[in-house]
Order: C-alpha cells, then structure tokens, then sequence
C-alpha cells in the first residue's frame, strides 16, 4: 500500500501546517500526521482520511504550535540597522566623488519633481473650491461654421437661461454671468477703473463666494445694488471697511449712483470667475434689449442639478432649443446647446468640432508624464552607479555571507542603503525647491507655496523617500545578495555578462528619452516660429489697436482726423475688433446660388474705408473701398468666402446679410483671424457704419513711445471718460500661444535636466570605466597607443549605446511631435534634419561627458597605473 | 501542589510516555492513550501538552530514523525525565495523602 502512488495527504491542509508550525516542531508533527493519514486510508476511504487529517491540522493551530510571528527580533535589527547605516556613511565618505554625484543626480530629479508636482497640485484645484462644485454645469453653444467646423462658446442666448429656470424641473439654480466690463467707480474725490460682471441673484447661491458683510439672499435683489470684493472696499472704504462700506454710495461711469450691499472675499488665483465687483443682470438686461433675442449669445450660463442623472436629462432635452426657438427667424443658425461640468471647464476647455477634446489636462498629463519620467532616470542613475561599483563592495558581501548573512540581510542592507540616500536627497530636494520656488512662480505665472501645515505635503515627501529609495534600491539589492562567497572574497563579483547588459539598457533609456525631449524642444521651437512668423496676411508690426467706446460717428470721424495729424501716425481705421483675433459672425448671409439647405457662420467686419489700407492687406480681385464711390452697400469678402460661395468671379454678386444688400467690389488676400489652431473663416467686410467700432487700429510710424504719447493725448481729448487702453497686434498675437510657450519653455527644461542627470550618469560609470581598465590602458600606452586611440577604445561602447538610444527615440519623437503638429490647422513639416540635430546634440553631449573622462585616463603616465599592483 | 506543577490531561501524557518507554512518539502515544482511557485523542490536544511537559523539563526528546510511512519525516521520540517522574510520584503522593484524609463516614452512602 506505501507504494509510490499511494494517495497523499490534502496540499492545502499541509502548506497551512507548513506555514503556521513552529520550525521545532514541524518535522514530528507532519511524521505523525501522515502516519495518522496512511493508517486511516488503510482503514477507510480517503475523503475521511483527508476531512480527519484537516480537522488535525486545525486542531494543531493554537499557541504552543504555531511558531513566533512577530516580524523582526527587534533588538537584532536595531543592531543590523545601525551597522548598515554605519558602512553605507564610511563609503559614502570613501567615495566623495561618487557620492556626489550620486546625490547630485537625485537631488536635481526630486527637486525638479517636487515644483513639477506643486504645479500639478495647483492646477487640478482651480475652482474645486465651490462646497457644491459637483452640481454645478455650464451651458456651451456650439455654431456650426462653414465646412462642418464647429466654433463653441459659452456666450448663450439669454432666452435659454430664462428657459431652464422655467422649463426644466431637474434645474435647481440658474445663474446669469456677464464677460468682463471694465467700470469707472467713483466715490468722493476717489475714482478708477475695476472690472467686474453683471450677474443673476443664483450667482452667489450656486457659487462659494462668501459675503464678508451683507445678506447673501438679498444682495443682489435691489436694481442698484453693487457688491464689491474686500480689495476694492479697502480701495474706498480704508482699514474699516467692514463697518464703513456698506449702504455707501457709488458712482459707475460718472452717473449711475449704486448702493453698496455687500462685500466679497477676492476671488483667488484659484478660481477663473474672476471680478472686482458684482451687479444685477436685470439691471444690464434692462439697458440691453438684445439679450432678450434667441439669436444673439450674451451671457455664461451656470445651474445646478441634483445628480449626474438629471444632468444627463438636461444635457438631452437642451440641445436643440436654439433650433427650436429661432426656426422661421432670419438670423436662425445652425447652432446646439450642450453642456459641461464646471469643475471641468478649467481643465478641459478645448472644443474640438462641437466635442470636449482635451485643454490644460493634457499638460497636467504631459507634466505627471515628465515627474515619473525624471524620477526614473534620476533612479537609474542611483542603480548604474551602485551597481557598477559592486566590485569595492563585494568583499564585504562576501565577509558577511561567510558570518552567516542571509541573502534577504544583503537584499536589506542596500535598500536601507537607497533609502537613506534617498532621504538625504529629498531632504535636499525640498529645501532648494523651496529656494527656487519664487523663480519657478515667475516662470510659469503662479502663486505656489509648499504649505507644510499640510498633512498632505508629508505624505508627498515621505511618499518620494520610499518611491525613490525603494525604487533605486531594488537593482542593488537584487543584484548585490547573488555574488558567490568565494567570488566575491576573492575580490570580482562574478557579474555576469547579464547586469553589464541591464545597466547599458538603462543608460540607453536615459539616453533615449533626453534624445526624445531634444526633439520636443527643436519640433515646438520651430512650430512657435511658424506661427509667430508665418504671413498672417497683414502688417502686424507696429499697429496698436485702441480701445474704442461709444457711437456717435462724427466723434469717431474727429478722432480719426486728429489722430492723423499726429506726425508718428501713419495710417488708422476703425473696426468692430481687432482682426487678428475675430469672432463676430453671422449665420444669415445670403448670395446668389446659395444653397438654402446649408448654415453657414460667416464672420462679419465692420469697418470704414481705410481698413485694407491701414491693415496692410492685399486685394487680389476687383477694388478696395474708395472715398470715390458710396460703398456703403458694397462689401469685400476673402479667398474662403469666395469658395464658399462657389463664385468663378465674385466681382459684382450680390450678397445680403443683417438686413443690409449689397454687391461684392472685392476679393481681399486671407488673413489670420484666429490663432493657427484654426481654419481661416468665410469673412464679409462692410464699411456701412464704422460709429459703432470697438476698435481703432492705429498705424505708428517712427518714434513709437512718441507716437504713442501723442495718441493718448488725442484719446484722451476726444474721449474724455474712455480710459486709453492699447494692445500692440505682434503682442497680442505671442499672448495667443501663451499655452504653446508654456509648453516650450518646461520642454526646454526638462531636457535639460534630464540631459544633465543622464550626463551625470554616464559620467560615473565612465570615470569607473577608466579606473577599471586603468592598467590596461598602461600597457596599451607602453606598446606605443597613443592618447586618442585611448580615448577611442574608452568611449566607442558608450557611443554605441547613445547610438542605439538615438534609433529607439526617432519613431516615439516622430509620433509624439506628429501628433502634437497636428493640433495646428497651419504647421510646420517635421523633417528628417530635426532627428538628425537632436541625435548630433546627445551624441555630442554624451561624448563630450564620456571623452573628458576618457581623456583624463588616457594621459595618466602609464607608470603610474603599472606601478601598484 | 509543590514546586511541580502539572495539570490532569498533562499527567496521563507523561504516564503514557513511561508506559510506552523506548517507543514513545506522536502516533504511539496517541494510540496508547486512546486504548487505555478509551476516549479520542486530538493530535492537536496531545502535541501541546508534549511541548508544555517537555518545556517544563519532564520530558526530553530526540529524533529517531525516518520512515516511509512517515513521509520521510523523522519521529521525536519522548522520554521521561528525572524530573518528570519526581513530578507524578509528587502528584501521586499528594493524591495518596488527600485520600488517607478522607474520613471513612464521607463515603458511607448510608447515612446520607
């Protein structure tokens, strides 16, 4: 019956005994078990015997036979722990130069990780401060343009808001937001400007922005009512604000008195609602009859719902109510309502075609993407450096295997090594991050502090000492336990060919990924020259665009005649906005042989007769507007309109538009009315009546801060209550890819660093190279090499190695750049000399790092690397 | 009780191991025990009270040669100690005078 077939005892039962036994104890008690279980099946069947042999097991499991778990035998530990810290300090001492280098690559990489993360931490908490923040959506207005792109904006039709208010059941609050408006506040001798936003009374419910004085509820009731931001109060009110300012009376603009019924806490950089003070809807809607009509977008639209649920339902039912509302009518468009969590909106705000798609999450993305990539590269350098050294350590492995060390204390000496390492160089980290924390906040237009009140900002530090310490750690102490006793007694390590190859793909990652962000930087360099360089299809130099207010046309004629007086000003006209960066559109243009069926958004220009001129742009068919003829009916369209509407000769069409009919005099060259993101739109210029402009656009011509004086002091003499404000176009223009300069500038810096810690890198493990082979290069020296030959056979395997990263990094640069350049309606072309710079910069960058070192060992007399032995 | 402590189920492991003399291991004992108090035996029960005897110093053990039967597993054989006996003639002589002090009338079922 013992045969070798015999049944065996259940495995489960058995590992259970295995695992909980005392090791004292072990060996009898499974004798006795399986004696037990082979006498039972010779007595019986084998599923009694296996039930019996389990209840057994479970039996044994009570104190007396299960062994000691405590984790450690404290004091010994205490003990090791100490002696680990103990050799780690003394060659950490021994070996300054490696040490510091050491320390200096992870130091670079945390502290670069530490601002890095406060960045990150700062921009997923913009508006995240609202105590209802997860009810709260936003309405957006999707306008079908010409071609099937869509254009979304969050300035909706008033109508809208009046109807989810009424209509919708699901909707709880609904709140009016105005776009930004400058007002002269004035109280007493006491006057300036402040921007601010006319809202509806929901605005203070739905949002968390706390009343310091006054009543929430009521604040907003009043028609004259005015709320101001604790900043503006102490502006007018002093130190005593909090008793002085409310019920006070002030004057907007020089003539509407408004009462004083509450002040806010300053909306902080936290938050994109952003206002100096706060005035009833009702009051601008009164003033503003067109807010009342479907067609016209006005105000940003907020609400609350209850659930995701009923979000979805509302998010259903609205889409169409534009649609819906305006059918019949003659400015009907082509337009859809959708909406967004507001939470979002800060993060997510890029609309591709109607479709959230993206926004400043994808630099949140490309930034936590940057922190893991240089944490791992600042890591890798730890393991290359500590492992290529294993040969100065192995004797000491071998002393403690042969003083009955187990491979699991080894395993622990180095990561208590690593961690402590890693400790002293958080510790660093965190003080120079917060020295270079006031840069780093100009740098990227911040306001960061690392609040060590927190609790959260302790676990991030402790977090990156276990992350980086466990991580570097983890090649040493796999590597480091395996030596053979007698190998490593004897002085090698009997590192196989294996951990040469690990370090050697770790240095070609590094290497890689530098090469990768060398990419990065040329490709976004090139592209934001493009941009900022590319023919917009006017003159953007030396043209400001000035604020404009009012209507009344003969001042708009006197300040155009006296700003031509003025000897720096070349040319002027003026515009419904400055065209470089245009969005007023209609969706109701008509043209012969239009296709009835189709919506197109077709953006409007009004303007007077020097436009073209003034703008410096080009009319490549027909005529330009003339003060020969009344061209008050005649309009100018561009290139794309000109296809849009299909005509082999435009010159001479009619078109009509907004009530107005007229004939096309002219075809001008494009231009850019939006940033290179976008398609160049269909676009109408008409000069029917230029009062109502926005701007002026003002040419300046030799001394520009002359000029400039000269147009303020007109400005300021034609329109005494307008405050003059000016933008330069070229300005204006960069502001535009202020997102993509952003960009430009962390991809600079992280290829730097990780140029820099990947050179620190290769630097030790060359320098070691040239130690190790130090006696070798003697007798190459004395048989007659000579230094360069040397410094050849020293560098040709790291070169290699850079080679091959170069190779890897060129599809993953081709893709990435590819797909980032394809953000750009206008773009560069990637080309193959881009590749070829960025391989020829690491490789040089490498090589320069590898050859000093080289060099170095080449010109050491070779008596001395012969003499010791 | 004296300075040897021993409890009840502990005083008939250590009878049967001088019972079983040379031959006392896990699965003899057990087997010993259960034909002699006619009653089962847990392994678990027994091996606790070895241990406890043994760290008490009643019992020593040493490993005996491994059998096929046994899983290639060695048995401990158990032996009784000095100590060990002094320890059941104490219990034994404890019991002896509790019951010389018993007066005859406490068991004379007669009268009660």
């Amino acid at each position: 019956m013992s045969g070798p077939h015999a049944p065996l005892p259940p495995k489960m039962a058995l590992r259970f005994l295995k695992w909980f036994c005392h090791p004292d104890l072990i060996e009898d008690v499974e004798g006795d078990l399986c004696e037990l279980y082979k006498k039972r099946l010779e007595a019986g069947k084998r599923a009694k015997a296996d039930l019996l042999f389990a209840v057994d097991v479970l039996l044994l499991f009570r104190p007396g036979v299960i062994r000691n778990f405590e984790p450690f035998n404290t004091k010994i530990n205490y003990a090791m722990l100490s002696n680990y810290l103990k050799i780690a300090r003394r060659n950490a001492m021994l070996y300054k130069g490696y040490t510091f280098l050491n320390l200096l690559g992870l130091v670079t990489g945390i502290t670069s990780s530490i601002l890095i993360l406060l960045w990150i931490h700062d921009e997923v908490n913009i508006n995240k401060f609202h105590a209802n923040g997860d009810h709260i959506y936003q309405l957006f207005r999707n306008m079908k343009q010409t071609g099937g792109y869509v254009a979304t904006t969050p300035s909706i039709p008033k109508p809208a808001a009046d109807l989810l208010a009424s209509d919708y059941p699901e909707v709880e609050q609904v709140a009016l937001y105005s776009w930004p408006m400058e007002k002269t506040i004035g109280e007493g001798n006491k006057a300036s400007k402040f921007s601010g936003r006319y809202v509806s009374p929901g605005f203070l419910q739905i949002f968390t922005f706390p009343l310091l004085v006054g009543d929430t509820g009521s604040a907003l009731e009043g028609l004259n009512s005015i709320l101001i931001s604790k900043s503006t109060a102490e502006a007018f009110f002093g130190a005593d604000w909090n008793t002085q300012a409310l019920g006070r009376t002030l004057l907007i603009d020089g003539k509407n008195e408004m009462q004083v019924t509450g002040v806010f806490d300053d909306p902080g950089a936290n938050s994109t609602l952003d206002f100096d003070w706060l005035m009833p809807a009702q009051q601008f809607i009164k003033d503003n009859d067109w807010v009342n009509d479907w067609g016209n977008g006005s105000f940003s639209v907020f609400f609350t719902v209850a659930d995701e649920q009923k979000a979805q339902a509302v998010a259903h039912r609205v889409v169409d109510e534009i649609k819906t509302h305006t059918v019949g009518a003659t400015n009907s468009g082509d337009e859809t309502l959708i909406i967004q969590k507001f939470e979002d909106t800060y993060l997510y705000s890029n609309f591709d075609n109607g479709v959230i798609h993206g926004g400043r999450i994808d630099y949140v993305h490309i930034m936590t993407g940057a922190v893991i990539l240089i944490l791992l590269i600042a890591c890798i350098n730890f393991m290359n450096l500590t492992t290529a050294r294993a040969d100065r350590r192995s004797r000491e492995v071998g002393v403690r295997k042969v003083m009955g060390a187990q491979k699991a204390s080894i395993t622990m000496q180095f990561f208590v090594e690593a961690l402590a390492f890693s400790a002293i160089a958080v510790v660093l980290a965190v003080g120079i991050a917060y020295a270079l924390l006031p840069y780093f906040n100009q740098l990227v237009g911040k306001d960061l502090a690392i609040d060590f009140t927190q609790p959260m900002a302790w676990a991030v530090i402790t977090g990156l000492i276990a992350g980086v310490g466990v991580l570097s750690g983890s090649y040493p102490a796999l590597v480091m336990p395996a030596f053979s006793i007698i190998q490593s007694l004897k002085g090698g390590t009997g590192q196989g060919r294996g951990s040469s190859i690990v370090r050697k793909g770790l240095v070609v990652f590094q290497f890689a990924i530098s090469t990768l962000l060398i990419i990065g930087t040329i490709v976004i360099y090139q592209q934001l020259d493009y941009v900022l360089n590319k023919d917009l299809g006017l003159n953007k130099e030396n043209l400001i665009d000035v604020h404009l207010e009012g209507d009344s046309l003969e001042q708009f004629n006197a300040y155009k005649t006296e700003l031509l007086k003025i000897s720096q000003v070349k040319a002027v006209s003026g515009t419904s906005g400055n065209p470089i960066a245009y969005g007023r559109s209609t969706s109701s243009a008509n043209w012969e042989g239009k296709d009835p069926s189709a919506g197109y958004e077709v953006n409007v220009m009004i303007t007077d007769k020097d436009f073209i001129n003034t703008m410096g742009m080009t009319i490549i068919k027909g005529r330009d507007f003339s003060k020969d003829y009344n061209d008050s009916t005649n309009f100018i369209i561009n290139e794309v309109a000109a296809t849009l509407m299909g005509f082999e000769n435009p010159i001479g069409k009619r078109l009509s538009f907004w009530g107005l009919d007229g004939k096309i005099i002219g075809v001008v060259k494009n231009f850019h009315m939006a940033n290179m993101h976008q398609p160049i739109s269909p676009l109408i210029v008409t000069c029917i009546d230029p009062s109502g402009s926005s701007s002026m656009m003002v040419r300046l011509q030799g001394n520009l801060s002359e000029g400039l004086k000269q147009v303020e002091a007109v400005t300021k003499k034609i329109y005494p209550s307008m405050g003059f404000q000016y933008r330069f176009t070229d300005e204006l223009l960069e502001q535009s890819y202020a997102g993509e300069q952003t960009a430009s500038t962390l991809v600079n810096i992280f290829a730097v660093i990780s140029i820099l810690i990947s050179c620190l890198g290769l630097f030790g493990l060359s320098s070691f190279t040239a130690e190790q082979r130090a006696k070798e290069v003697g007798v190459r020296k004395v048989l007659g090499s000579n230094e360069w030959q040397i410094v050849y056979l020293l560098s040709k395997d790291y070169a290699k190695l850079i080679l091959i990263a170069f190779v890897i990094a060129i599809p993953f640069g081709y893709y990435l750049m590819q797909d980032w350049l394809n953000n750009f309606e206008f773009r560069t072309v990637l080309q193959p000399t881009v590749f070829i710079y960025a391989g020829l910069a690491s490789l040089v960058i490498g090589a320069l790092t590898v050859g000093f070192k080289s060099y170095q060992a080449a010109t050491v007399k070779p008596v001395k690397s012969l003499k010791n032995e | 009780m004296g300075k040897y402590s021993i409890g009840g189920f502990e005083e008939v492991v250590l009878l049967t191991v001088a019972i079983l003399f040379e031959n006392a291991y896990g699965v003899s004992i057990k087997d010993e025990m259960e034909a002699r108090l006619k009653r089962k035996v847990s392994v678990g029960a027994m091996r606790t009270a070895l241990s406890r005897l043994e760290k008490k110093g009643y019992l020593k053990s040493e490993f005996g040669e491994a059998t096929a039967a046994r899983g290639g597993k060695r048995k401990r054989f158990f032996k009784v100690t000095r100590s060990g006996k002094k320890a059941l003639e104490q219990v034994m002589e404890t019991r002896k005078r509790l019951w010389g002090a018993i007066p005859p009338m406490a068991f004379d079922f007669k009268y009660v």
